[in-house]
């Protein structure tokens, strides 16, 4: 039962931050506020804009542990509007972990509504809510379907390859702007998630799983260059 | 006003705070295939078997196990099982043939353990093919035991091993006979029962292999009879037409299991329950 409140306090959380005591209006610049690029919007560091980058350049860095993704996981990510990251990872688990060395190549895409400013300074930054989901690619399993080994259909379900969604929050802090003017943030963000195999397994089971029985967590830093 | 912008990351980041301290090291999985998870869900046969010998049965009493198999994926009906279980008088433990988990994932088979160690009596179990899977091994080592193991109770030795042949690509090697002649010509004991996942009659089961095992269980005088799962449903019968029994267990979705009692040389008795 604590269990299920937590999950649900977890998933509130994300509305409970932005239901203040005049809704989400409150969160435009109060009536003292000169400036007007404030509020809503992201990018509480005002820089002038810089030039544009090549698209193909990531826009950070991501490190985190945890989420099915690896022990470490590391890599780099584009961002659009900065409200939609996409997040490529390569991530390791030792063998006394899981058995075998595995390499987890994954590519996360998080949406977030919302970016709020916090505190007086405009440093610090919350994105309460993220959205989004993932795909993995585990390689070094070690009972991984040699040819002829099972006949077609033997087994329904993929052993290397998972999707599944994920819900979490970023709390940012805005570095000094970079030599070329561009503003960079660095970043903390927790990711609650799960998979597909987990989710089949809660579905087909409402009173035999809890809802928390099938989440990971990850933790994780992500850095703009 | 502000004073709310000001908390507000602790109220935003309070509860996952929270998560972490309660379950951070079982919810920060590393893959699927990581088989970490608390004390308690690891080692679980050594464990149920230091249970199960705090009872210990005196000799020429009889023997009474309930027979199930195949939990995969049937957590709801594990609830239930466990719930009946507990009602039945003078069961010393549970079995289970094989196929806890599904997927070969760890936590499939912490989940199944959940529910089975609310149990008023110790169970055992065998790895099946679908425990196999990916890692599952490593999994099912590390969580349960030794995929081939052997313990005795009263006048009883149950041989538990690995027939998932399929799962080897058919390599030859499973089950491992060796082992399985090594104790099976051990005489310390009445008689002995051995339990699998995989029956010797099913197309799983190395066909290479199939000789061996059938003919070690028919020379093997003790031998009360042979127990499987994989199959999802119950059957009796002489497979083989060479006088062994084989038995095989409901799956967990089937909602009945057996109560299998034992006395004298070789008689038994199975009761089915539906729950």
């Amino acid at each position: 039962m604590v269990q299920r409140l937590l999950l649900a306090a977890l998933a509130a959380a994300p509305l409970a931050a932005l239901a203040g005591p005049n809704g989400p209006a409150t969160l435009l610049p109060d009536t003292t506020g000169t400036t007007p690029t404030t509020g809503l919007n992201p990018a509480p560091a005002q820089a002038a804009p810089a030039d544009p980058l090549p698209w193909y350049r990531p826009r950070h860095l991501v490190a985190q542990t945890g989420g099915g993704l690896g022990m470490v996981a590391a890599g780099a990510g584009y961002s659009l509007k900065d409200r939609l990251d996409l997040d490529i990872l390569i991530g390791y688990v030792p063998r006394k972990y899981a058995g075998s060395r595995l390499s987890i190549y994954s590519a996360k895409l998080l949406y977030s509504p919302w970016t709020l400013p916090l505190g007086k300074t405009q440093k610090w930054a919350l994105r309460p809510l993220m959205v989004g989901g993932y795909f993995s690619y585990t390689h070094g399993t070690l009972n991984d379907e040699e040819p002829n080994q099972y006949y077609r259909g033997y087994y329904w379900f993929s052993t290397d390859t998972r999707v599944g969604p994920l819900l979490g929050s970023r709390l940012s802090y805005a570095l000094p702007p970079t030599a070329k003017g561009r503003s960079r943030n660095v970043s903390a963000y927790y990711e609650l998630g799960s998979n597909d195999l987990y989710l089949i397994s809660y579905v087909q089971n409402l009173k035999g799983l809890s809802p928390i029985d099938i989440l990971t967590l990850s933790l994780g830093l992500k850095l703009d260059i | 006003m502000r004073s709310f912008f000001r908390t507000l990351p602790s109220r935003a980041l309070l509860p996952a705070a929270a998560a972490l301290l309660l379950g951070s090291c079982e919810m920060l999985e590393f893959s699927p295939n990581d088989h970490r998870g608390p004390d308690r869900q690891q080692d679980l046969t050594a464990k149920n078997l230091a249970r199960l010998n705090q009872n210990p049965l005196p000799a020429g009493d009889t023997l009474r196990f309930v027979f199930t198999g195949d939990s995969q994926r049937f957590y709801d009906e594990a609830e239930d099982l466990v719930k009946s279980v507990n009602q039945q008088a003078d069961v010393q433990f549970l079995i289970i043939a094989g196929d806890i988990s599904d997927f070969g994932f760890g936590r499939e088979m912490r989940w199944v353990d959940d529910h089975l160690r609310k149990l008023k009596i110790p169970y055992v179990t065998v790895i099946g093919n679908h425990d196999s899977v990916g890692n599952g091994r490593k999994a099912y080592e590390a969580i349960f035991g030794p995929l081939n193991y052997s313990f005795a109770y009263g006048d009883t030795k149950f041989i538990m091993t690995d027939t998932n042949g399929r799962e080897y690509n058919f390599d030859g090697k499973i089950p491992n006979m060796p082992w399985v002649n090594q104790e099976l010509r051990d005489t310390s004991t009445r008689r002995h029962v051995i339990i699998s996942h995989v029956p010797p009659q099913d197309e799983d089961f190395d066909p290479a292999v199939r000789d061996a095992y059938v003919t070690a269980l028919r020379n093997d005088p003790r031998l009360a009879f042979e127990m499987n799962g994989h199959r999802h449903d119950f059957s009796i019968g002489e497979p083989f037409n060479d006088g062994v029994t084989y038995i095989n267990s409901y799956g967990f979705e089937k909602r009945q299991y057996l109560i299998v009692t034992v006395w004298g040389d070789k008689q038994f008795r199975l009761k089915k329950v539906q729950f």
